[in-house]
C-alpha cells in the first residue's frame, strides 16, 4: 500500500475536533446545566456533570406546561412554529424567482447584483431592524407610500404588536440566506439538460417543472433548514418590531429564563426541547436529500 | 440611551448572529449537525466552596424545605447586619493608596466620564471604566473570581446574597467621611445595617410617565392613578417595564396590596391576571424605553423610572415642547423606590484607592455634577431638596413628582431579594403574561 491506512482518515480530524468543541461539549453543558441546579448564594448554575447526579425537575417543568392545555409554553411554540412556517413559505416565494434570475438570466451583471444582494447584510442585524422600526412607524415611508398609492385610507401602526411585522422581519432577516444556497445551485444545473428537455417537446414551462424544480430540490431544502434553524432561535425581532406578549417567540422565553435567577435549569432544558425538534427536522432534511440522490443516481 | 436598555439589544444581536454563523458553517458541511442554539456560556463553578448545592429545588412544583436559603432575607422590619468574615476583612485604617489603575465595573452610561478622570488625576493613577448591562449579567462574571475590578455598583436585593458569597470586601468607613453629606438613611440603611458593605449611589422611583397633551385625564386626578394604564382610550398607546418584578408590582399595588415582596401564590395570580388582562383591553406592549418612547409619542402611558423622564427632555423631537411630559407618582407616597449602591469588590487589587472613590462619589459637588451633566438619576444628597431641584431649572414643574424626597424612601417599598421558591412564582407569572394570550 502506498500510504498509510489511517491517512484518509486523519483528513477528517479537524471536522471532528471541530464537531467536539462547538457542538458536542456545549450541548453536554447546556443539558448538564438543564439537569442541574443553581448554587443558593449567587444563583449561578450548577451543571449536573454526571448523569447520576441528574434533576430531571426542569424538564418535568417544561413538558408539563408544554403538552397540556394552558401550559405557558404551549401557545409560544406553537406560534413560533406557525410564524417560521409562514416566514419560510414567504421567503422561498421570493428567494427562488430572484436566484433563478440570477443564475439564468442576469448575464454581466449576475457578480454585481449579488454583491448588491449580500452588501446589506454587512450591516448589522440589529441596525437593519432599527432602520425597519423607522419605516414602519406611523409617519414611516410604507405608511406614506400606502396611503399616497391608495392602497390605505390612512396610516397604520405596524409596530402595534402585529405578528405580519413579526413575520416581515424575519423573513427580511433571513431570505439572502435562501437565495444564496438556491443560487449556487441553479447557477451550476446542467444547461444541456434543459435543452434535451425542450428537445424532446417540453414547453418553457414543463422544463421548468418537470426537469429544474425537481433538481433544485436539495437546494430548496437546504435553504429551507438554513433560514428555519436560527427564526426558531430568534428573540430580538418580535422585541423590536413588536413588544407585544401576543407575538413572542420561544427564544424570548428562553432568553428570559437563562438570563439569571433561580430557573435557569429552565431555560437550558428549553433549549434542549428546542433542539430535539429541529434535529426531527435535519433528520427529514437528510433523509429527502439522501432520497433525491439515490432517485438522481437512477 | 439608558444603561438598562442596551444590554439585551447588544447581547441579543451578538448571540443572534453567532449562532447563525454557526448553523450556515454546519449545514454548508453537509455534516447534518445542528449548531447549538444560544445557550448559556459555558457554565463555570464560582469558587469551590459551593458544594453541596445539587439538592436545591429549581422548578416550581419542587417546594422541597431544604431548600433553606444560607443568608436572610432583608426586609424593613426585619433588618440584616450583614457578617464581616475573617478571610474577608475590612482594610485598616490611614493606608497609603494604591498606584493603580483602578478598575471600575458599572452600569454602562451611569457615570459622568468627566469626573472619573477628575479622580485619576487628583490621585495620580489610571482609572478603567467597564461596565455590565444587567446585574445578573455583572454577578455571573464576579462568581468566576477571575476579575480584578475594585468598585461595583450593586442593588440592595442583592446585597446578602453578594456579601455572603464574600464577593464584596467589607468597608472601612474612616476613609468615607462623605457618606455623612448623604440622607441618615444610608449611614444604617435595613438592607446593610451600619453601611458595612455600600454606600449610596443614585435614587428613583417607578411610576407612570405620560404626554400630558395625548391623555384626557391627569393621572393626578384619578382616585388611583394606576387606572390610567387599564384606560381603553390609550389602546395601542400603552407599556408596562419589561421587567418581572417591576410590573407585578405595580398591579400589587394598584390592587392595594402593599407587600411587593409577597411570596403568596394567591396574591401574584391575582396579580397575573390584571397584567394579562391589559392584552386584550389596551393591546399593551413591554419596554424599557420609556425616555425615547414618551417623548417621540409611540407611548401615552408607561410605566417608567423618575429618573428616565428626566433624561426624556434630550429625547423630545424636534418642535415637541417639554411640557408635555408628565410623570405620576403616588403623591401620598408609597410607591415602588429604588435605589442603586456603590461598594468595594474582595477581588480588587486597589482597595485603598476605591475606598477613596467611594468618598470622592459622596462629595456633593461630584455627586451634584455628575446627576446634572450626565446621569439624570438623583443622589440622596442632604443638601439637595426637591424644592431646591426645581428651583435651579433641573427638574421641570411638570415633572415635579419625579423628584424623590427623603420623606419617600420612608414610606415606599423596596423591590428586594425572593425566596427561591418565590422568586420562581414571580418568574413563572412574568412568563405566562408574556406568552400573550
Amino acid at each position: 500500500m502506498l500510504y498509510p491506512r489511517w491517512m484518509w482518515p486523519a483528513f477528517s480530524a479537524p471536522a471532528v475536533l471541530w464537531l467536539l468543541a462547538f457542538f458536542v461539549v456545549p450541548f453536554y453543558s447546556i443539558l448538564a446545566v438543564a439537569m442541574g441546579s443553581v448554587d443558593p448564594i449567587l444563583q449561578q448554575p450548577q451543571p449536573a456533570w454526571n448523569p447520576a447526579d441528574w434533576d430531571p425537575n426542569a424538564f418535568t417543568f417544561v413538558f408539563d406546561n408544554l403538552f397540556y392545555g394552558g401550559g405557558i409554553f404551549q401557545k409560544v411554540f406553537a406560534r413560533t412554529i406557525a410564524y417560521v412556517a409562514i416566514a419560510v413559505v414567504l421567503s422561498l416565494v421570493i428567494a427562488y424567482p430572484v436566484a433563478y434570475y440570477i443564475a439564468r438570466h442576469a448575464g454581466r451583471w449576475k457578480t454585481l447584483l449579488l454583491v448588491g444582494l449580500v452588501a446589506p447584510f454587512f450591516i448589522s442585524y440589529l441596525m437593519r431592524m432599527l432602520a425597519w422600526i423607522n419605516l414602519l412607524q406611523e409617519d414611516g415611508w410604507v405608511n406614506e407610500v400606502l396611503v399616497w398609492t391608495g392602497i390605505l385610507d390612512e396610516p397604520r401602526n405596524w409596530l402595534d404588536g402585529r405578528a405580519s411585522s413579526v413575520v416581515l422581519g424575519l423573513v427580511y432577516g433571513y431570505v439572502p440566506f435562501m437565495i444564496l444556497p438556491l443560487y449556487a445551485f441553479l447557477d451550476r444545473v446542467d444547461p444541456r439538460v434543459l435543452e434535451a428537455a425542450r428537445d424532446l417537446g417540453a414547453s418553457r414551462f414543463n422544463a421548468f417543472r418537470l426537469v429544474t424544480l425537481p433538481l433544485s430540490t436539495p437546494a430548496i431544502l437546504a435553504g429551507v433548514v438554513i433560514i428555519a434553524l436560527p427564526m426558531f432561535g430568534d428573540y430580538y425581532t418580535p422585541d423590536l418590531l413588536s413588544a407585544s406578549p401576543n407575538t413572542t417567540m420561544i427564544g424570548n422565553q428562553i432568553n428570559f429564563y437563562l438570563r439569571g435567577g433561580q430557573l435557569v435549569p429552565v431555560g437550558a432544558a428549553l433549549v434542549c426541547v428546542l433542539m430535539a425538534m429541529l434535529l426531527i427536522l435535519l433528520a427529514y432534511y437528510l433523509f429527502a436529500t439522501a432520497r433525491a440522490a439515490r432517485r438522481l443516481a437512477e | 440611551m439608558d444603561r438598562r436598555d442596551f444590554l439585551r439589544r447588544g447581547a441579543g444581536t451578538t448571540l443572534g448572529l453567532s449562532g447563525l454563523g454557526a448553523l450556515l458553517a454546519a449545514c454548508g458541511s453537509q455534516t447534518g449537525a445542528p449548531a447549538p442554539e444560544a445557550g448559556p456560556p459555558p457554565a463555570t463553578t464560582p469558587g469551590g466552596e459551593t458544594a453541596a448545592t445539587t439538592a436545591a429545588a429549581t422548578t416550581a412544583e419542587a417546594t422541597s424545605a431544604e431548600g433553606e436559603l444560607p443568608f436572610p432575607l432583608a426586609r424593613p422590619d426585619s433588618p440584616v447586619t450583614l457578617p464581616i468574615f475573617d478571610d474577608n476583612p475590612p482594610i485598616d485604617s490611614g493606608l497609603e493608596p494604591e498606584a493603580g489603575p483602578l478598575k471600575i465595573y458599572n452600569w454602562i452610561d451611569y457615570i459622568w466620564k468627566r469626573k472619573v478622570k477628575d479622580f485619576g488625576k487628583e490621585f495620580g493613577v489610571e482609572v478603567e471604566l467597564s461596565s455590565f448591562y444587567t446585574m445578573d449579567e455583572a454577578i455571573a462574571k464576579l462568581a468566576t473570581g477571575q476579575t480584578d475590578y475594585d468598585v461595583f455598583f450593586p442593588t440592595p436585593d442583592r446585597m446578602s446574597r453578594l456579601a455572603y458569597g464574600k464577593l464584596l470586601r467589607p468597608l472601612n468607613l474612616d476613609y468615607i467621611p462623605n457618606l455623612a453629606n448623604m440622607w441618615p438613611v444610608f449611614s444604617n440603611p435595613f438592607y446593610d445595617q451600619g453601611a458595612r458593605y455600600s454606600v449610596p449611589y443614585t435614587i428613583y422611583t417607578t411610576g407612570i410617565a405620560y404626554r400630558r397633551d395625548k391623555v384626557k385625564t391627569d393621572p393626578f386626578e384619578l382616585a388611583n392613578g394606576y387606572e390610567i394604564l387599564w384606560d381603553p382610550a390609550y389602546k395601542g398607546k400603552a407599556f408596562v417595564l419589561d421587567d418581572s418584578r417591576e410590573a407585578l408590582a405595580m398591579v400589587l399595588l394598584k390592587n392595594g396590596v402593599t407587600d411587593i415582596n409577597t411570596e403568596d401564590p394567591a396574591l401574584i395570580e391575582m396579580a397575573k391576571q390584571d397584567l394579562i388582562s391589559l392584552i386584550d383591553l389596551v393591546n399593551v406592549k413591554y419596554g424599557i424605553e420609556d425616555y425615547t418612547k414618551i417623548p417621540e409619542g409611540s407611548a401615552w402611558v408607561h410605566q417608567g423610572w423618575s429618573g428616565d423622564m428626566l433624561a426624556g427632555s434630550w429625547y423630545l423631537p424636534e418642535g415637541t415642547k417639554p411640557d408635555v411630559l408628565g410623570y405620576w407618582y403616588p403623591p401620598e407616597g408609597g410607591g415602588v423606590i429604588g435605589n442603586d449602591l456603590i461598594a468595594v469588590l474582595a477581588g480588587g487589587k486597589n482597595p485603598v484607592l476605591a475606598h477613596h472613590f467611594l468618598n470622592f462619589m459622596l462629595d456633593e459637588t461630584n455627586a451634584y455634577e455628575n446627576m446634572i451633566n450626565f446621569n439624570g438619576y438623583q443622589p440622596p444628597l442632604t443638601s439637595l431638596s426637591a424644592e431646591s431641584l426645581i428651583a435651579d431649572g433641573f427638574i421641570p414643574e411638570n415633572l415635579a413628582a419625579a423628584a424623590v424626597r427623603q420623606e419617600d424612601f420612608e414610606n415606599a417599598y423596596l423591590l428586594l431579594e425572593l425566596s427561591p421558591d418565590g422568586q420562581t412564582l414571580w418568574q413563572n407569572a412574568w412568563a405566562e403574561f408574556k406568552a400573550g394570550v
